[in-house]
């Protein structure tokens, strides 16, 4: 039995559907990380399996029961704000322990799951303060404490570390990991930063529009996006995309203008017809410099090259398309050069030109 | 720029000011501080110098203890029923509901009328023989009889304090609206999942958010309170049988009706010292919320 499972969600606004039909589900101990850009309806999803925003259409369903006309606080979730949204007037202690106290778990009880709470996420002498005395990471902490405390079936989180300093969202970014693992939690997670989702999730769902474009583990949202909106949403900097066609062989694809030839996987070799526009996907960072034969072979232009200290990169373009390797700090590398380059061909992802889905 | 010429010439910007504020209240101020110590009738000279006459006179006379007992019931009343009804209106209208722009442009007219246009409406609607409050309580069958509103010295003030109501919750609903829609929407649907009802959500989540503007709403509204004047001399003169009589209406026949103007004076005087004691804590409690945060 899936721990929650979402099918045909849709949710309209007047006019406008905000969600067009999600379906998933999530097993017992999944993290599951909805990405996508601002406005793409990942809040509103996550109200709706909170129960705070009624779908147009479509059930959530928790530990196999319906939840249709069940109220938020009857459906075993915790959920965590972006703003922390603590009570105002109420000690870090009430506030952790204001959801037991609401369920009138008697106050010895209470009191211990507080301070058990407090223990894991180290704010325990911050218990009698109030929230207008902490730092922001100081409150986010007793806003995921408030959670724990109450030991949901399910963890909901929107935009938790958005509010903080980058220093600060690493350290609680690692936090969040180690109490997954530790809590052994079923967690639903909004974001719509990349590099967060690829380190918290076991699984990340990409959403546009309204809808779920791909689903998948982290490495299997990286390495083979299934089409080229996750393609340029996945990585800093994201995939290289390279319209092309299939050349008079058969066997190998050239881009639309400037040199090279990168080999075609034998299976879109025998479907397609040459001539065919396709359009190839490339990782900067499996970009290398390289004279090795056999290897697939393009050339680009340098217009600029950043180095970041633990890495190169070379901005320009190939033909009049623009690409970006990511290199070696020691690859010696000029403005204005052209070099040739090579990759693993089975790094490659190729994509329809029209559709933009993968099609291998 | 030195500070010292940034003051100096704050100073002088202000300087205009100062003179015509010197002008208008200082020196009408000191001469009634003068005149509260003599028996200086209204017209005719000077008067002589009577010392704390006036004030004991006042201080141990009933005249003054019973205006001072019906302006405070009448504050309390009205400020309190002020803030109740503004509270509960600001609540309604918090809420998402058709037409609810509409209403609340239609809720601020009390308030926006003249105080002598509402107190006459107030006049014609408690009118002994054709009021429409009569009708309305004796079609109801929650009186036998048609009664004075205003004639009785039991119902006036009552009377008066329902008027001011009508015409003053308004401004307290919309400061307390204003106050309702800076409640984050995040804190309100934590105490949703957190399974607060919803007094509790009141209690937690909208009263720390409210009850800053609304003190301030308070304290100005009591401060107006004590000073009513016009609600009453247009409704009832003070009467029936001093019923009404509050401290500005005690302090206007006193100096106008009776012509004592030394006497008048010195009243005038106790009730600007009870205004301003007001007024004092107002600023004391925005300078504590200012420094909180
Ligand atoms: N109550 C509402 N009424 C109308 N439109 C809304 C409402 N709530 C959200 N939307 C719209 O739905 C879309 C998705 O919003 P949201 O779920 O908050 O996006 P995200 O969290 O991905 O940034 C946005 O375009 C937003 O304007
Ligand atoms: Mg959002």
């Amino acid at each position: 039995m899936n721990t929650l499972e979402l099918s045909g969600i849709t949710k309209r606004y007047g006019a406008m559907e905000t969600l067009k039909g999600i379906d998933l589900s999530l097993e017992a101990g999944e993290f599951l990380v909805l990405l996508g850009a601002s406005g793409c309806g990942k809040s509103t999803l996550l109200n709706i399996i909170a129960g705070l925003i009624e779908p147009t259409d479509g059930d959530v369903r928790i530990a196999g029961r319906s939840m249709r006309g069940v109220h938020p606080k009857n459906r075993d979730i915790a959920m965590v704000f972006q703003s922390y949204a603590l009570y105002p007037n109420l000690t870090v202690a009430r506030n952790i322990g204001f959801g037991l106290e609401m369920r009138k778990v008697p106050a010895a009880e209470r009191a211990a799951a507080v301070r058990r709470a407090a223990e894991i996420l180290q704010i325990e002498p911050l218990l009698e303060r109030r929230p207008s005395e902490l730092s922001g990471g100081q409150r986010q902490r007793v806003a995921i404490g408030r959670a724990l405390v109450r030991d949901p079936k399910v963890f909901l989180f929107d935009e938790p570390l958005s509010n903080l300093d980058a220093k600060l969202r690493l350290e609680t970014r690692t936090e969040l990991k180690r109490l997954h693992h530790a809590l052994k939690a079923t967690v639903v997670y909004v974001t719509h930063d990349q590099v967060e989702a690829m380190t918290l999730a076991t699984r990340i769902a990409v959403m546009r529009d309204g809808r779920i474009e791909q689903i998948g583990t982290p490495r299997e949202i990286y390495d083979r996006p299934a089409n080229l909106y996750v393609a340029g949403f996945m990585g800093s900097p994201p995939m290289n995309v390279l319209k092309g066609s299939i050349t008079d062989d058969s066997l190998s694809w050239a881009p639309l203008d400037g040199s090279g030839r990168l080999p075609l996987p034998p299976a879109l070799r025998d479907s397609l017809r040459p001539g065919t526009a396709l359009t190839v996907g490339i990782r900067p960072e499996r970009v290398g410099l390289s004279s090795t034969a056999g290897a697939a072979q393009l050339t680009m232009t340098v217009d600029v090259v950043e180095l970041t200290g633990a890495e190169i990169l070379a901005v320009g373009q190939v033909g009049s398309q623009p690409f970006i390797a990511n290199l070696d700090p020691d690859a010696a590398v000029e403005p204005g050069a052209t070099l040739p380059f090579a990759m693993d061909p089975a790094s490659l992802r190729w994509f329809d030109a029209d559709s933009g889905k993968a099609l291998t | 720029m030195p500070s010292a010429w940034i003051t100096t010439r704050a100073w002088l910007l202000m300087l205009p000011l100062l003179v015509v504020m010197v002008a208008v209240v200082s020196w009408p101020m000191a001469e009634t501080v003068r005149l509260s110590f003599t028996d200086a009738k209204l017209v005719g000279t000077g008067g002589a110098y009577v010392g704390f006459d006036n004030y004991a006179k006042l201080l141990t006379g009933r005249p003054f203890l019973l205006a001072l007992k019906t302006t405070t019931l009448f504050a309390v009343l009205s400020v309190a029923l002020e803030v109740l009804a503004g509270v509960l209106a600001a609540l309604l209208l918090d809420q998402e509901f058709r037409g609810r722009t509409l209403v609340r442009a239609l809720m601020i007219l009390p308030w926006a009328l003249p105080t002598v246009v509402n107190a006459m409406l107030w006049r014609l609607i408690y009118n002994p023989e054709y009021g429409a409050l009569n009708s309305l309580l004796l079609q109801t069958g929650l009186i036998s009889g048609y009664r004075s509103w205003l004639g009785e010295p039991t119902s006036a003030l009552w009377a008066i304090v329902a008027a001011d109501v009508w015409k003053n919750f308004p401004l307290v609903a919309l400061i307390a609206l204003a106050a309702l829609q800076a409640v984050p929407r995040d804190v309100k649907a934590a105490a949703i999942v957190d399974g607060a009802g919803a007094f509790a959500r009141f209690r937690i989540v909208t009263w720390p958010y409210l009850v800053g503007p609304l003190t301030i709403a308070v304290v100005l509204r009591t401060i107006e309170a004590f000073k009513v004047f016009d609600i009453i001399w247009v409704m009832t003169r003070g009467g029936p049988a001093n019923a009404t009589r509050t401290l500005s209406i005690l302090v206007y026949q006193e100096a106008f009706s009776f012509q004592r103007a030394g006497s008048g004076a010195s009243m005038a005087l106790l009730v600007t010292l009870i205004v301003t004691l007001f007024a004092v804590s107002y600023i004391a409690i925005l300078r504590r919320s200012a420094a909180g945060s």
